[in-house]
C-alpha cells in the first residue's frame, strides 16, 4: 500500500526542513523522508554561525547580501535558537592592512554594520582574545544552533498536516513512464519499507544530492569537500571570533551552549560517506584558534567533527542559477534538486525552491517564512541550566547535568530506539566523557522502557562507541587522552565487550 | 617547612606503589608512600588479571610477550612471589583473594559476557563456573549502572528481581549494606522470593568494610552461594582492595602522605635527595635514601601526552613514545591495545630508568614502557609483581 502526497522532500537538514515548513504555511501536503536524524548531514557538522555576512563582503557580494538580509530575518523569527553574539574580525600582526580596508568598504556597501575597536576595547568584550591583536571590527554575527532550528522548522510542518520521517532512507526513486512519481523509504532499525507517491520529489540531500539524484536517472556534478572543526571544553568567548583576512584554514570560532568551535579545513573527498578527519587537521585548526585565542591552545578538546560541503561544479549547463550561492536543477523529470548555499541562507532557499514548486502547481500563495516566527519555540527551546540545576537528583550524564526523567520524557515522548534522537534533544553525552558513561545508562533505560530489546541495546552501544571513537581519536591528547583510557578500560575491560 | 627522612620514598599510591611499599615497610625499612589521591584501582573491577588475554594457565603466555614487555624483566618467578605476598596480605585483611597463579577463572561481567581473570575477591568466587548453574540475578531500583536483562537475555537460565534500597548509586547502596538491620532485612526478602535452585548474583554493593561477612550471612540465610559482579566506576570492589592494601602498609608502619602533589624535586648530582609535597598549609619535605616511582600511566596521571609528545610528570624522565601522534590510536573502538599503550618509561633488569640520569631512582607499575595492559590484560598483575621487583632491588640497594 503506498502513501499519498503532493511533494516528498529527501533530506532533513536546514534546506529540507525549511522546504516542509514553507510547504506547510503554503498549504501544500509533503512527506519529509531523512536516513538519519534531523540535520545529521552538513548542517549538523557546520560550525552553527548565523553569518553577518563579513565573511564574504570582499569575495562575493552576492553571497554577503544574502547573509545579512537571512541574518536579520532569523534573529527575529528564530529568537530561541539564534544567540545574539556579535561578532568580532580580528587583525593579527602580520594581517593585511588592504584587505581590512576592502573589508570595512564592502561591509559599508552592503549594509552589514561595522564598528571598528582597539584592542583594549576588544579585549574588555573578549578578554581571552591575543592581546598582541592590531584591533578588531565588531560585525552582527550571532551563533545558532542547527539541530533545534531543523526541528523548529519540522515543528510547523508536523503541526500543518506535513509528515516527517526521520531514520528513513529513500532507497529508490520509483518511475513511470520516465517519471518520478515515488519513494520507498527504508526504516534504518527495523527496514520496513514505505512506498510514498508525490507529484514533485525534492533532492535536498547536500553531498547527497549526485546519488539520489542518480536513483531518478539523472545526475548532478558535485565537487565535495569536507571542513573538520574542534570542539573546546571551555566557553572561551561570548563571541564569534574571525580572523580578518582572506577565508582560510581555520580561521573561524563559534561559541555553542558551554562549548566552543573551531574550523575549518578544506580538503576535497570523494564519498560523503568514508569521513575520516587526519590528526593533522586537528593541528592545523587549533594552532590557527590559539593565534585568535592563546588559551585555545591549553584548553582541553573534546572532540573532532568533520562535514562535507556539497558544493556545485562550476559550469551552469542545465537549471537556472538562483545566486552564486546555491542552485535549483529541474531535472524535467518530476524531480527537482536544490544544492549549494550555507545554513545561514536556508530559509532563502527554502523560498525560492517553493517557489517553484508553487508556480508548477499553478498556486498563488505567497511566502510568509520570513515574517512568521518558527512556531513551537518556548516547547522545543532546548535544555537550558538553570532548569537542570533545579532536578539534581539522579543525574544520568553528570558531565550535562541530565536526569532520568529528563531521558525517560524524551525516550517516552519520541517513542525512539535510537540514541542519537536522546542525545540531541537532552545534550545527553555532549560532555566531555562524550556519553562514555552515559549512553550505556540511557540505553539501559530505553530497554528497560521496553523500546528496544536488551540485544539491540547492546547493538546500539557498539555503534555508538564506534562512532563516538571516530570523533575524539584525532585530537587525543592531554585529559582527553586520559579519559580516553578509562573509557576503554570499561568497556574493553570490565564489561569484556569485544567478545560480547 | 616539615621534613620526614625515610629509607624509602615510594611516589604513586596505586597498585605497584602499595605493593612495593608494603613490602619494605614489612622488611623494616622506614617508608614513605606519597600519593596525589586515591588510586585508579578504585575504579577496576577489584579482580587481579595477570595475562588474560593468553590461554589458561598466564605464566604460559609469558613466552609469547615481546621482548621488552615488564614481565619478561621481572621473570615467572617474580610474579609467583608477588602473588604469594598479595594472598597473604589481603588474607590477613576483611578480603581474601581465591583463585591461583597457574589458573586463569572467569567472571560474570554487567553485560552478560565473562571475563578472564586470575584472583577475584571471595565476594565473587563463586561467580566462577555459574555459565552452567541457574542464576538468579538480583537488582537494585533506580541504579543507574547495572541492568540485569543484559545478563538474562544472553544467558538462558537466569532470572532477576528488583529490590528497592530507597538509594540508587553503588556507593550509596553498599553504604546501606553497612547499617544495622539492611543487610538482615535483604536476606529476609529474598529468602521470601522462594528461588529455584542454583546460584544469586548481585552488583557489587555488598559493603564497603566486610563484605564478606555481609555475603555469608545472606548466603546462609538463603541457602545457596551468593556473588558480587563489578561494576562500571566507581567501583566498590575496587576502592575495598585499595583500601585493604593501604591499610596493610599502615599495619607494617608505613608512613602515608595522602592528597599531596609533588611540588618540586631536590637533587645532588645522580643522586634524587627529597621531594616537596604542595600543601595548603606549609610545604612538607620527603627524604629518602631511594625513591620509587609508581605515578602509573595516563589515567593516573604518571605520564601526560601533549599535542605531539609525551611527559612524565615528576622527574621529567624521557618517555618511550610509539611514534607520532597519528599513529597513537587505531580506527577501531574495539581493537584493544592501541599503539599508546606502549608508551612509558625504559628500565633496566634493576628496575631503574634506563634514560634517567638518578641512581636511586627505581619505577615499577604501569608507567613501565611496553606494559600494554588493555592489549594483554595484565594490568594489576604486572602492577604487583614489578612493585615488588623494583622494592627487592631497593632493598639490595639499602642493605
Amino acid at each position: 500500500m503506498s502513501i499519498k502526497t503532493d511533494v516528498i522532500i529527501i533530506g532533513g537538514g536546514a534546506t529540507g526542513c525549511g522546504i516542509a515548513r514553507d510547504l506547510a504555511l503554503r498549504g501544500v501536503h509533503h512527506y519529509l523522508v531523512e536516513k538519519g536524524d534531523f540535520a545529521s548531514g552538513a548542517t549538523g557538522a557546520c560550525h552553527g554561525l548565523l553569518h553577518s555576512g563579513g565573511r564574504y563582503v570582499v569575495n562575493d557580494s552576492e553571497a554577503a547580501h544574502e547573509c545579512i538580509t537571512e541574518n536579520t530575518i532569523l534573529r527575529k523569527i528564530a529568537q530561541k535558537c539564534v544567540e545574539t553574539t556579535g561578532g568580532l574580525f580580528v587583525r593579527l600582526p602580520g594581517d593585511s592592512k588592504r584587505y581590512r580596508d576592502r573589508f570595512l568598504k564592502g561591509c559599508d556597501e552592503m549594509g552589514i554594520a561595522t564598528t571598528v575597536l582597539s584592542p583594549s576595547k576588544a579585549l574588555d568584550l573578549v578578554p581571552n582574545l591575543n592581546p598582541a591583536m592590531e584591533e578588531a571590527i565588531a560585525v552582527p554575527d550571532c551563533s545558532i544552533d542547527p539541530f533545534r532550528l531543523c526541528m523548529l522548522n519540522a515543528y510547523t510542518s508536523r503541526h500543518r498536516g506535513g509528515a516527517i520521517l526521520t531514520h528513513h532512507e529513500a532507497i529508490e526513486i520509483i518511475k513511470e513512464k520516465g517519471v518520478c512519481v515515488g519513494v520507498k523509504a527504508r526504516e534504518r532499525l527495523t527496514s520496513q519499507i514505505k512506498e510514498i507517491r508525490a507529484r514533485i520529489i525534492i533532492n535536498a540531500t547536500g553531498a547527497w544530492g549526485d546519488r539520489i539524484a542518480r536513483l531518478g536517472g539523472s545526475e548532478v556534478p558535485m565537487t565535495l569537500s569536507k571542513g573538520s572543526l574542534i570542539v573546546s571544553n571551555h566557553r572561551l568567548t561570548n563571541m564569534v571570533i574571525n580572523r580578518l583576512r582572506p577565508p582560510s584554514d581555520g580561521d573561524i570560532i563559534v561559541p555553542n551552549e558551554a562549548v566552543c568551535l573551531a574550523g575549518t579545513t578544506s580538503i576535497p573527498i570523494d564519498d560523503p560517506d568514508v569521513l575520516e578527519i587526519d590528526p593533522a587537521e586537528v593541528d592545523i585548526v587549533a594552532g590557527e584558534a590559539e593565534q585568535m585565542i592563546p588559551s585555545f591552545g591549553s584548553t582541553r578538546l573534546i572532540r573532532a567533527y568533520t562535514g562535507v560541503r556539497p558544493l556545485l561544479k562550476a559550469s551552469g549547463q542545465d537549471g537556472r542559477s538562483i545566486s552564486r550561492g546555491f542552485k535549483i536543477i529541474d531535472h524535467e523529470n518530476g524531480m527537482f534538486s536544490i544544492l549549494g548555499g550555507k545554513l545561514t541562507t536556508y530559509r532563502l532557499m527554502a523560498e525560492k525552491m517553493v517557489d517553484v514548486i508553487m508556480e508548477r502547481f499553478g498556486l498563488k500563495m505567497k511566502c510568509r517564512t520570513a515574517e512568521l516566527p518558527l512556531e513551537g519555540q518556548d516547547e522545543l527551546s532546548g535544555y537550558p541550566l538553570s532548569k537542570r540545576l533545579s532536578t539534581m537528583d539522579d543525574i544520568i550524564c553528570e558531565c550535562e547535568l541530565v536526569s532520568r526523567n529528563t531521558v525517560e520524557h524524551a525516550i517516552n515522548t519520541m517513542g525512539t530506539h535510537y540514541v542519537g534522537d536522546i542525545q540531541h534533544r537532552t545534550r545527553l553525552g555532549m560532555g566531555p566523557c562524550q556519553g562514555g558513561f552515559c549512553t550505556f545508562r540511557a540505553l539501559g533505560i530505553m530497554q528497560e522502557l521496553g523500546r528496544v530489546s536488551p540485544e539491540v541495546s547492546l547493538k546500539i552501544l557498539k555503534e555508538f562507541l564506534q562512532r563516538r571513537f571516530k570523533g575524539i581519536r584525532p585530537a587525543l591528547w592531554g585529559d582527553q587522552l586520559r579519559e580516553e583510557q578509562l573509557i576503554e578500560s570499561i568497556y574493553l575491560g570490565i564489561l569484556n565487550m569485544e567478545s560480547g | 617547612m616539615s621534613s620526614h627522612m625515610h629509607d624509602v620514598v615510594v611516589i604513586g599510591g596505586g597498585m605497584s606503589g602499595l605493593m612495593a611499599s608494603i613490602y619494605l615497610a614489612g622488611k623494616g625499612f622506614k617508608t614513605a608512600l606519597i600519593s596525589r589521591g586515591d588510586p585508579v584501582c578504585c575504579l577496576s573491577t577489584g579482580c587481579i588479571d595477570v595475562l588474560s588475554s593468553r590461554g589458561s594457565n598466564p605464566l604460559d603466555g609469558f613466552g609469547g610477550l615481546p621482548e621488552g614487555h615488564p614481565y619478561r624483566l621481572v621473570g615467572k618467578k617474580g610474579v609467583e612471589d608477588a602473588y604469594k605476598l598479595f594472598k597473604e596480605v589481603m588474607a590477613d585483611g576483611s578480603i581474601p583473594y581465591v583463585g591461583t597463579i597457574r589458573k586463569n577463572r572467569e567472571i560474570l561481567t554487567p553485560i552478560g559476557t565473562f571475563k578472564t581473570t586470575c584472583l577475584v575477591p571471595h565476594t565473587m568466587a563463586a561467580s566462577h563456573g555459574c555459565r552452567d548453574e541457574y542464576v538468579h540475578v538480583i537488582s537494585f531500583k533506580g541504579i543507574k549502572d547495572f541492568y540485569p536483562s543484559y545478563i538474562t537475555s544472553k544467558l538462558k537460565n537466569t532470572g532477576f528481581s528488583l529490590y528497592d534500597a530507597g538509594v540508587s548509586s553503588t556507593l550509596a547502596i553498599a553504604a546501606r549494606f553497612e547499617e544495622k538491620g539492611f543487610a538482615e532485612d535483604f536476606a529476609l526478602w529474598l529468602a521470601g522470593l522462594e528461588l529455584p535452585p542454583g546460584k544469586v548474583a548481585l552488583p557489587a554493593v555488598l559493603g564497603l568494610n566486610n563484605p564478606v561477612a555481609v555475603m555469608e550471612a545472606i548466603s546462609l540465610r538463603i541457602g545457596r552461594e551468593v556473588f558480587e559482579i563489578p561494576t562500571l566506576p566507581p567501583s566498590i570492589p575496587g576502592f575495598r582492595l585499595f583500601r585493604s592494601l593501604k591499610a596493610a602498609l599502615q599495619q607494617r608502619g608505613g608512613d602515608v602522605f595522602w592528597g599531596m602533589p609533588i611540588s618540586s624535586v631536590e637533587r645532588h648530582g645522580r643522586i634524587v635527595e627529597a621531594v616537596t609535597l604542595a600543601t595548603s598549609g606549609r610545604a612538607t619535605r620527603v627524604q629518602g635514601r631511594v625513591f620509587i616511582l609508581a605515578t602509573g600511566s595516563f589515567v593516573s596521571g604518571g605520564l601526560f601526552a601533549t599535542r605531539d609528545s609525551v611527559h612524565e610528570t615528576v622527574f621529567g624522565i624521557p618517555v618511550h613514545v610509539p611514534g607520532p601522534r597519528k599513529d597513537w590510536f587505531r580506527r577501531d573502538f574495539f581493537n584493544a591495545g592501541h599503539p599508546i599503550e606502549e608508551a612509558g618509561i625504559e628500565a633496566d633488569a634493576s628496575f631503574r630508568p634506563i634514560h634517567g640520569n638518578s641512581t636511586n631512582l627505581f619505577v615499577c607499575g604501569s608507567i613501565l614502557a611496553h606494559s600494554e595492559i588493555m592489549k594483554y590484560h595484565c594490568g594489576h598483575g604486572l602492577a604487583l609483581a614489578t612493585g615488588l621487583k623494583a622494592a627487592k632491588m631497593c632493598e639490595r640497594m639499602l642493605a
